[in-house]
């Protein structure tokens, strides 16, 4: 209980639950759809959902700011590849945030004039691009610790530098050399990530969320059921990582 | 910057900012009510108060739990008043808010088959018995306050000068008064934390007030005391100096 209450004086950890709770709503009402509820109980779940988004919204208005912080801290990284992905990544948080910020006042009536359906489509564009920079570092951070973890290997055990006889005698083809290059670079892969579950987490994060744009911008539609499992997904993901701080990436 | 990003963190941070926002939305659309030009401002700032109020409905979800937790704390306490008084305002607390997450359901859609009326009246009630066990602590506080300082040699010098500098204002023809009301307002200016906390309670008090028909005042009023209600509690959020505590 006393863990609850420090969770939810939070005010991300609830923006987090909201979250979770808007996307299930999004996959209860499709599976309802599909399994042929009555419409009163779509018509509610659909309505929650709303509600939700609205709310989550007003929570959300103060968080341009937060990602200026953000971006201003990320300047002062050290290593270079780093530094670039973050602070651009936390740029188009900011626009995202301002853009989310535009559309709750145009939904909630305070500036009627704001064409909702054009805002929605450039928040949806910034936050495509912070996803694919989030996942960029993500890949940068794997492939050097699948470095680190190869040189580590090589050291520990030298490679046998002779060929088996049985290859010796025909010339090497490049098919059967590829597989155990790539089975070992597969192995490589899962030990990195089975090692260090920050970097687990914030990437299966980002996958599950990238799918929520590219169905919105209509890039790769994939259905609402689909986007309220990778929401739901994602949104859990999170709210582990506020609940055990160690599981964050840093920076 | 970072003072303004660390406070809009904490949830209660948010949530009186969004409180003061609806009061002053309140207090603005009932300051413009004769005035036809500003028709769709109007319709405006009551769109905003609806939409402020069912989100902050929807924040304070897992307040209850909040509640029972302080309660459990507060029965701990070493003062017999203090816990009776600071317990009994945080179990009616945590019954206004299951009262407020069940007309959340049912602004929402969830639940259909309840009576509103009833149940927002009863949430009012839970909320009038917090403040007024709010309202008895703070009175207590003063009362020890007040008795610690008529104590100290000090504060008794400093009272006789007080009451023997001008005898001829109105006041000084009934010196027990005078000498009364100069102690509680030392008493009040030493400890700001209980003067803002007492001021925060009674213009709370207002609103159920007004909602529960036992002192009908109008909207202005209720707005405007909500609002000053809200900033107070900003200032304590902000400066933990100014915070009462327990």
């Amino acid at each position: 209980m006393e863990s609850w209450v420090r969770f939810n004086s939070q005010s991300q950890a609830k923006e987090r639950i909201i979250r979770a709770a808007q996307y299930a709503c999004t996959l209860l009402g499709y599976t309802l759809q599909n399994g042929g509820a009555a419409a009163d109980l779509l018509h509610t779940v659909s309505q929650l959902e709303a509600h939700m988004s609205l709310s989550r919204k007003l929570l959300r208005l103060g968080n341009s700011v937060e990602a200026l912080e953000a971006a201003k801290r990320a300047i002062h990284l050290s290593d270079g590849v780093l530094r670039l992905c973050l602070t651009i990544s936390h740029l188009n948080r900011a626009m995202y945030f301002a853009c989310d910020n535009i559309l709750w006042a145009g939904k909630t009536g305070l500036v009627p004039e704001v064409d909702l359906q054009k805002w929605s489509q450039r928040s949806f564009r910034y936050y495509l691009f912070t996803l694919i920079l989030n996942l960029t570092r993500d890949v940068y951070e794997l492939h050097l610790l699948m470095d680190r973890e190869a040189r580590y290997r090589a050291s520990k055990s030298p490679p046998s530098a002779q060929p088996s006889p049985s290859l010796s005698a025909d010339p090497p083809s490049p098919a059967p050399e590829a597989l155990p290059w790539l089975s070992r670079q597969l192995h490589l892969l899962v030990t990195v990530l089975y090692s260090n579950p920050p970097l687990l987490l914030d990437l299966l994060k980002n996958l599950c969320d990238i799918f929520i744009p590219l169905d919105r911008l209509g890039i790769r539609p994939t259905g609402s059921g689909f986007v309220g499992a990778c929401g739901l997904t994602s949104s859990l993901l999170s709210i582990a990582t506020i609940l055990h701080p160690w599981l964050k990436l840093k920076p | 910057m970072d003072a303004v990003v660390q406070f809009t963190s904490q949830s209660q941070g948010r949530d009186r900012i969004f409180r003061a926002t609806q009061y002053a939305c309140a207090l603005s659309v009932y300051l413009l009510r004769n005035n036809s030009e500003r028709k769709d401002l109007v319709a405006k700032l009551k769109s905003l108060e609806t939409n402020m109020s069912a989100g902050r409905k929807l924040f304070r979800l897992g307040n209850t739990i909040n509640s029972i937790e302080a309660a459990k704390r507060t029965m701990q306490l070493s003062d017999r008043v203090l816990s009776l008084c600071l317990t009994a305002a945080n179990a009616s607390r945590a019954l206004y808010f299951i009262c407020d997450n069940v007309l959340w359901a049912r602004n929402v859609g969830l639940i259909r088959h309840i009576d509103k009326e009833r149940w927002s009246l009863n949430a009012s009630r839970c909320y009038f018995l917090s403040l007024v066990t709010s309202l008895t602590r703070d009175v207590y506080e003063v009362v020890q306050l007040m008795a610690q300082k008529a104590r100290d040699r000090h504060f008794r010098q400093k009272m006789e000068l007080h009451l023997n500098e001008s005898p001829e204002v109105a006041e000084a023809v009934i010196p027990q008064l005078d000498a009364f009301l100069f102690l509680l307002l030392e008493s009040l200016r030493s400890h700001p934390a209980v003067a803002l906390d007492m001021l925060k309670n009674v213009c709370d008090l207002f609103i159920p007030l007004d909602r529960l028909g036992i002192y009908q005042s109008n909207a202005g009023v209720v707005g405007f005391c909500g609002l000053l209600s809200s900033v107070i509690g900003i200032v304590t959020l902000a400066q933990p100096k100014l915070r009462l505590r327990p």
